[in-house]
């Protein structure tokens, strides 16, 4: 049967190739996506700073458990933007534990002008970081530095605070990155007065259960072995999340994509090939053979494409993480597993979807008799089982209750069902494609016969005859249309309106920037300047809110509300900002409606380092996108943040104010004016937007490829069809008409429906996180619909038909079917 | 072989078409019966029910001591592959497959090992000794049709049945697979049924028997060519004098 199997396969290479391509494909998209989340969800940080400790007792993350309707607890968590902190008296209670050798709280200290971060000296061996030259620091003035930073004796100027010192070295260890101070000075010098991020201990085991006691009373957790990474600042860690994060949000789409596409495909090469198989039924096959020698062939080119789709995929994979690495979303360091979860899943999918396809088109096929195999094989008929069309129209209530749903609810909630939505239109649109062609052909028909005369009456003639077989190209095509559409302009959508915002929402005319941050005297200094007649400094930080089912990072600023007004216009719809101060907060409409908070609740925020607050909500802004969903002043998050300095200064000015003495004055930082804040802002969007629209790309150029293929095999298989056409009087020139024809109703008809698809769905994401009612598509973005799809229109029917009409009609004659 | 009160019914129950009308006819071992009548008059239905290729609305088929129309589709396609040989009129060759291999098809899809000796003689019988490792699209009509009554020969069924198996062939060609089919049925005792519109094709058989309206109106031992061509004619001229 396999060698009967292989034979059929290598007869009928067209259509063999096009579901070839189509498996192979789906394998390397599916392997590349899957080793993304594979590494992802098996990275275990290794422990550095920890090394050398028996245990580390930390909060690294936050999580809440949230009772569902259902009874069931679900539980979120979330790694607290800054490391989270633990208070450092926690290290003098841990040292009189019996068994607790050293108890040391880890002091870090940021500095404005080195990558490494400076920490004490006592927890210089908990790093393995050991002396190779010169003695321990001693006094306050004396560092210890990292091989090549220095050498006994000589001074080096680091940025602590925003201020710059000299230090002297007094020792180097071996290590590369590293700046040690006296304890004391670590305390003295360290933003967050009092907590500490974690506490290394060298201890015996039979501490461990007083020690867990202990932390878990302050709400610590204690790590040992592999699991002290956790406990550590990690860029590892954030490129895990988001990885996991970016193809969690994009598996469902690629898995539903490759699902169709092969399915369809697979479907449509049994359908070809009806003739061959009615044959083989009354030559005397059994329908059990017929449907063996197909799940063979299916298994058989799974195989092949999984042989071309795994390497595909894992060359795909390197380069994307290359692109990763490149655009910083990841850092070198990250390391990619080789994917041996991710290719035999991909391949298993693929097969299963394969095989599952091959079963359910060869039911049709199998299940006649022969004479009427015989008979049937010729023409295409059938409009699909009423179990798919009941599904369909299913499936496509199920999207319009939730469109409903997206209207009338707000803010996160409102993205999940507009995502839900899409997804359900998309799949009501696979199943009712059939259907819908046939509808579309009828509506179309008097359109065609119009513009085209005696071409378009025929084209519309064979849109209704193939309506079943032009299913895939309908699918396919809605999916690029309406995915693309939807994911992509909403980058661009989300782009233009944060840039918007910031630039429409900034009153001051200059800002003081600095990556190092600004000390409290850079804002003294600020509102020396004679001319200023406003200066807010700003800090951006990161706060865990409360979601609609559990907890999630939001961005949020902390300034001075009392200058706030006159240097920032938040576009405050409820509220005053009049009342922002140390124990209230304002939030963006985004933020209000999915936290479900309004006016005067108190809200519960956890801090970057993990500090539970809870402040009233004085007022609710629009311009969230642009400033941060939540705004709190300076004075609630003081202490609180990794490096205690501002980020910016907003300065509001009289004409001819100069800012440049004070810029100088402050190492790092620089005097910018309001448009180039918004343009760097919109450089990082632009790149934050790339991950997104690299995920996108590949959808929609597989959903192309998936069209293109089928339209392919459809063009080249109507050699006879054409030729009679020709036979019986039709010019050439007439037959490409009528080809044409069909293209502008089959083409029109998905780009309508993606069109209307994502229109909808951008719609409904827009108004929740910007409340626009109107989407902005640029008008580029539209070109480039239309285009692509004219284009392969053209690729994939134009030109083959073209090919086909050049030799004369009666070659074809003969050819069968 | 023996059809009982055969009908069959197409259409829907609104608008039913009527291709045969309660057919009853036998078949001996070793006779060459000639199955004919105007278009539309059920000859290829008749055949095609006989054959196991479609079922009947009502009426028996047997093929021996076995009916066929209780049987599965499974049951009733391995009765067809073992019992009974079917020629059609469009060869039906598998083009992917060589003629050696399109011969074996049906005792390889049973799982049979092929009867090799039997092979090359029914091989040798149609003459196409030199033309094994072909394909169907290097061969003319007429060999090709020699390859399909190879195939339905192949696993020595108890009868062959053809559907027209000289429409697609001139004419020197068609007396050539005629020659072939009457040796069959003398030299083997093989019996074979046929369907054709061709008088002269139809002189090759024992028996024609004419097919009007689903049913049968003659039944007419060695007629002769001329016979044959006089009676349909007269056969058309009443259907126009009825309509």
């Amino acid at each position: 049967m396999t060698a009967l199997a292989g034979r059929l396969l290598r007869h009928r290479w067209g259509t063999a190739v096009a579901t070839l391509v189509a498996l192979a494909a789906g394998v390397a998209i599916l392997t590349g996506m899957g080793t993304l989340v594979e590494s992802g969800l098996r990275y275990r940080a290794e422990p550095h700073r920890y090394a050398g400790a028996d245990l580390v007792v930390a909060r690294p993350e936050v999580s809440r458990t949230v009772k569902g309707f259902d009874g069931d607890t679900t539980t979120t968590t979330v790694r607290l933007p800054d490391g989270g902190a633990v208070p450092s008296s926690l290290a003098d209670e841990l040292a009189r534990v019996p068994g607790v050798r050293r108890a040391v709280a880890d002091v870090p200290v940021p500095l404005g002008n080195s990558d490494a971060t400076g920490h004490g000296w006592s927890s210089a061996d908990f790093a393995g970081d050991r002396l190779v030259a010169g003695a321990a620091p001693t006094t306050d003035d004396q560092v210890v530095v990292g091989r090549g930073a220095g050498t006994p004796g000589s001074t080096v100027d680091l940025v602590v605070g925003g201020v710059p010192r000299r230090f002297t070295v007094s020792g180097v260890v071996d290590g590369t990155t590293a700046v040690y101070f006296t304890d004391a000075r670590a305390a003295a010098l360290s933003p967050t007065p009092g907590r500490v991020p974690a506490i290394a201990l060298r201890a015996d085991p039979s501490a461990v259960a007083t020690v867990t006691r202990l932390a878990d009373a302050s709400g610590a957790h204690v790590f040992a072995g592999d699991a002290k990474g956790r406990a550590e600042p990690s860029p590892e860690l954030d490129a895990r999340d988001l990885l996991i994060q970016l193809c969690g949000a994009f598996g469902g789409y690629v898995v539903l994509l490759v699902g169709f596409v092969v399915a369809g495909t697979v479907g449509l090469s049994v359908r070809h090939r009806r003739r061959d198989l009615a044959l083989l039924r009354a030559i005397a096959a059994t329908p059990g053979q017929v449907r063996r020698l197909l799940l063979v062939e299916a298994v058989l080119l799974s195989g092949v494409g999984a042989a071309l789709g795994v390497p595909l995929g894992v060359l795909a994979t390197r380069w994307v993480h290359g692109q990763l690495v490149g655009h910083r979303f990841v850092p070198d360091s990250f390391p990619l597993v080789p994917g041996a979860l991710a290719a035999p899943a991909a391949v298993l999918l693929t097969t299963l979807v394969a095989v599952l396809a091959t079963l359910a088109a060869s039911r049709r096929v199998t299940a006649i008799r022969p004479t009427e195999a015989l008979g049937e094989a010729a023409v295409e008929t059938g409009r699909g089982s009423r179990a798919r069309l009941v599904s369909g129209l299913v499936t496509l209530a199920g999207a319009a209750t939730l469109s409903t749903t997206t209207l009338g609810t707000g803010g996160l909630v409102a993205v999940a069902t507009a995502t839900g939505m899409l997804y359900l239109f998309v799949i009501a649109i696979g199943l009712l494609a059939p259907w819908i062609n046939r509808f579309a052909a009828r509506v179309l028909d008097p359109v065609l016969r119009v513009v085209w005369g005696s071409s378009g009456y025929l084209a519309a003639a064979n849109l209704r005859a193939n309506a079943r077989g032009a299913a895939t190209v309908l699918t396919a095509l809605v999916l690029a249309v309406g995915l693309g559409g939807s994911v992509w302009f909403l980058q661009d959508d989300l782009e233009r309106t944060t840039v918007d915002q910031r630039h429409d929402g900034t009153l001051a005319q200059h800002a003081l920037v600095s990556g190092a941050g600004l000390p409290a005297a850079a804002l003294a200094d600020v509102r020396a300047v004679p001319g200023v007649t406003a200066a807010t400094p700003v800090r951006t930080t990161t706060v865990v809110v409360p979601a609609f089912d559990g907890i999630e990072p939001a961005g949020a600023q902390a300034v001075d509300p009392a200058t706030l007004t006159r240097t920032v216009d938040l576009d405050v719809t409820e509220g005053s900002l009049a009342h922002l101060g140390e124990h209230t907060v304002a939030v963006s409409t985004l933020r209000a409606a999915s936290s479900n908070w309004t006016i005067g609740d108190e809200a519960g925020i956890t801090l970057a380092d993990g500090t539970p607050v809870t402040l009233e909500v004085v007022a609710i802004y629009r311009r969230g996108l642009g400033f941060g969903d939540v705004t709190m002043a300076t004075a609630t998050v003081a202490g609180h943040t990794a490096t205690g300095l501002d980020d910016q200064i907003l300065v509001r000015s009289d004409p001819g104010t100069d800012l440049a003495a004070v810029a100088a004055r402050h190492p790092g930082s620089r005097v910018v004016g309001r448009d180039d804040l918004t343009a760097g802002l919109a450089d990082d969007l632009a790149i934050s937007a790339w991950a997104n629209k690299l995920l996108i790309g590949v959808l929609v150029g597989y959903a192309a490829l998936a069209a293109a293929n089928t339209m392919v095999v459809a063009a080249l298989a109507r050699r006879r069809e054409l030729a009679v056409l020709r036979l019986v009087g039709l010019t050439a020139r007439q037959v490409k008409r009528m080809v044409h024809a069909e293209q502008v109703g089959l083409l029109g008809t998905a780009l309508v429906i993606g069109g209307v698809v994502a229109a909808w769905t951008l719609a409904s994401v827009v108004r929740a996180l910007t409340g626009s009612p109107v989407p902005y598509v640029p008008p580029l973005g539209i070109a480039a619909v239309v285009g692509g799809a004219t284009l392969l229109a053209l690729a994939t029917t134009v030109l083959p038909v073209g090919r086909l009409l050049r030799t004369p009609p009666v070659e074809h004659i003969g050819i069968k079917e | 072989m023996r059809v009982e009160e055969l009908t069959r019914v197409y259409g829907s129950p609104r608008q039913p078409v009527t291709a045969l009308a309660g057919v009853d006819a036998a078949f001996g071992r070793g006779t060459f019966t000639a199955v004919m009548g105007p278009s539309g008059s059920g000859k290829s239905t008749l055949l095609q029910t006989a054959a196991g290729l479609d079922r009947p609305t009502s009426g028996r088929v047997w093929l021996g001591e076995t009916e066929l129309s209780g049987l599965s589709e499974t049951a009733l396609t391995t009765l067809r592959r073992d019992r009974i040989g079917f020629v059609f009129q469009a060869f039906n060759l598998l083009g992917a497959l060589t003629v050696e291999e399109n011969v074996l098809l049906p005792s390889r899809l049973s799982g049979a090992r092929p009867d090799r000796a039997w092979f090359a003689e029914v091989v040798h019988r149609v003459g196409l000794d030199d033309r094994l490792r072909h394909r169907p699209s290097e061969l003319s009509g007429g060999q090709q049709q020699r390859v399909a009554i190879a195939r339905a020969l192949a696993t020595r069924p108890d009868v062959i049945f053809c559907d027209e198996p000289t429409g697609a062939l001139d004419t020197r060609t068609a007396a050539d697979v005629l020659t072939l089919l009457r040796a069959l049925v003398d030299e083997q005792a093989q019996t074979v049924v046929m369907v054709t519109h061709d008088p002269v094709a139809a002189s090759y058989a024992d028996r024609v028997l004419v097919l009007a309206d689903g049913h049968v109106v003659q039944d007419l031992p060695q007629p002769g060519a001329a016979r044959i061509a006089e009676m349909l004619a007269s056969l058309g001229r009443r259907r126009v004098v009825t309509a």
